[in-house]
């Protein structure tokens, strides 16, 4: 796999590398890829509707307004400010 | 007795009969904890003073003749299930000082029988592994030899039920990693029917895949905490609604006539002479309790890991998402915007496994590649779930080594994803398809490692598969290991 491909995937999943990185990633990736090569060896389709047969819908609850977690329990792992997660400026 | 070695059944007893206290025990534990996990680094986080508060209010539940099957046992829980109050990390540097604000639907379940939890046990970065050496804690070893690892991912339980540091604990199995660490271990590790036991409160890595599930010293013991655990919960949509059953039951019922498959290409090249020979061994010993031995095939096999490996990573890149250093998590000091501040903060918080996991993901679902890599693991999927179903026409269960090789050394295959991720040969197929699996020892190789051998069992028959399981642990002389 590229370096190029590399950097594709890892914007994709907002990860940073080193130039080291990328490299060191593009080796395995590499070898990863050509194991996954092997399943392009059977000729098989997906078929959706053999699928999702254990989805009840009936389970799902009423779209209703129920209480949920406490704010100071939500955002006692984050850095916070007055009931707010704090963020770095998006707007101008 | 020998506590150290006590299965659940036999510590209950000692409890209900005032022969032991569940503070006695716990201290047990304790003291072999401190005695020796210095060395074998079971344990990310230990919960020393909550584990006697605990046991207090067990002790008085037993005293008011209340106790139930696990009040007082002491149980250790893999870090990737949340635990109120007390830091649930997944052995990642991203989820270092995270203390979740809520119990994982099981733990309400246990601490409503009154168990004493000891800790939270180390396991490969978000369960991402098998061999609890991509931990960023505690590189976990095995105690039957310490230059070797316990397998994965959920090696500090597997390590912590072998070497005596706990009664029995909680793992996750995502492809293997309950079964995986039990068979390298020596003891016995249950994964149940996906929908059996609430994932609320897991830490996700592969959501179709996942599943909480016990690990003990015995089959009948991951019966009695699967009695606990299980169950239809509202907070989790795959959670079945199925009846319930007393998943010991069938103990000690007969085995005669019970039909057993061997899929061949699990006795292939690739698998260790002295894995499948001592797998075969076990048919043997079936055969001679009257169960029957048929041979029956799975050519999907050869396409599994590829399959397993692009619908886990898929479904990992998607999940792992949320870790933003925002909400919750590691969070950088480098970023002024907040794309950059996402960006190295997941540099910084996941380790290199974790990180070549999304990339695959990413790969797997990227416009191009879809149909290629995810379509068609999917499609393998079917074809897997196909022809268990198709052999499950003319078996009750079926038997195959838990692992192609016994444990190997710390510095083995760990750089070499593609090494560690064929490695996972044996186990991937039973969760692709959903079904319950024990592993539990069926011998040792010359080394003195143990060897496992899994039993499979029809969705939701998990009742049918401890039943095999327990039959053969009757006939098999454990080895502990020599700490």
């Amino acid at each position: 796999m590229d370096l190029e491909m590399v950097k594709y995937l890892a914007d994709l999943g907002k990860l940073y590398f080193t130039d080291e990185e990328l490299e060191e990633n593009s080796r395995h990736m590499t070898s990863i890829v050509e194991l996954m090569d092997t399943i392009k060896e059977i000729d098989i389709t997906y078929d959706p509707l053999k699928d999702n047969k254990n989805v009840y819908l009936p389970d799902l609850r009423k779209d209703n307004c129920e209480p949920s977690m406490e704010t100071e329990k939500v955002l006692k792992n984050a850095v916070n400010r007055n009931n707010c997660f704090v963020v770095p400026k998006v707007v101008e | 007795m020998d506590m150290k070695n006590a299965k659940i059944s036999e510590l209950r007893k000692l409890l209900d009969e005032k022969k032991v206290s569940a503070a006695e025990l716990c201290k047990e534990c304790f003291d072999n904890i401190k005695a020796n996990d210095d060395t074998y680094k079971c344990y990310i986080t230990l919960t020393e003073e909550l584990a006697y508060e605990q046991a207090e209010k067990a002790q008085k539940k037993i005293n008011e003749s209340k106790a139930s099957a696990l009040t007082g046992i002491p149980m250790a829980i893999k870090d990737n299930i949340c635990t109120d109050g007390v830091k649930t990390t997944c052995a990642s540097k991203m989820l270092e000082d995270f203390v979740p604000p809520y119990n994982a639907t099981v733990m309400e379940k246990l601490n409503s029988e009154n168990i004493v939890m000891l800790g939270k046990t180390s396991m490969d970065e978000f369960a991402m592994g098998g061999s609890t050496q991509t931990s960023a804690f505690a590189k976990t070893k095995n105690p039957f030899d310490s230059e070797r690892v316990p397998g994965g991912s959920s090696g500090g339980s597997a390590a912590a039920v072998s070497a005596g540091f706990c009664a029995a604990a909680l793992g996750s199995d995502t492809g293997g990693s309950i079964r995986q660490p039990a068979a390298f271990c020596g003891i016995t590790g249950m994964k149940p029917t996906y929908g059996r036991v609430s994932r609320y409160g897991l830490v996700a890595f592969a959501s179709s895949l996942d599943q909480i599930g016990p690990m003990a010293r015995s089959a009948e013991d991951c019966g009695i905490i699967l009695n606990s655990i299980c169950g239809f919960d509202i907070h989790d949509g795959t959670s079945a609604r199925n009846e319930v059953p007393d998943f010991t039951a069938k103990i000690g019922k007969d085995i005669k006539g019970m039909k057993i498959a061997l899929p061949k290409e699990f006795f292939d090249k690739g698998i260790d002479e002295e894995i499948s020979g001592a797998v075969m061994k076990a048919a043997e010993t079936y055969k001679s309790m009257g169960a029957e031995i048929i041979e029956c095939s799975m050519p999907s096999l050869k396409y599994a890991v590829p399959a397993y490996y692009l619908i886990a990573c898929a479904e990992a890149c998607s999940n792992l998402s949320r870790y933003d250093g925002i909400k919750y998590g590691h969070r950088s000091e480098i970023g002024d915007s907040y794309e950059e501040l996402i960006m190295h903060s997941r540099a910084e918080g996941f380790g290199e496994e974790v990180k070549r996991r999304i990339l695959l993901g990413n790969y797997a679902l990227s416009s191009g590649y879809y149909d290629a890599y995810y379509g068609k693991a999917m499609a393998l999927k079917q074809l897997i779930r196909e022809e268990y179903a198709a052999i499950f026409e003319k078996c009750d269960i079926i038997l195959t080594p838990t692992t192609p090789t016994t444990a190997y050394r710390c510095d083995e295959n760990i750089s070499d994803p593609v090494k560690m991720y064929q490695a996972d040969i044996c186990t991937v197929t039973v969760n692709i398809a959903g079904l319950p699996a024990v592993s539990t020892p069926c011998g040792y190789d010359a080394k003195g490692l143990p060897v496992g051998m899994s039993v499979i069992g029809r969705q939701f028959d998990e009742q049918t598969v401890i039943q095999a399981a327990d039959a053969f642990e009757k006939t098999f002389t454990r080895v502990s290991p020599k700490l």
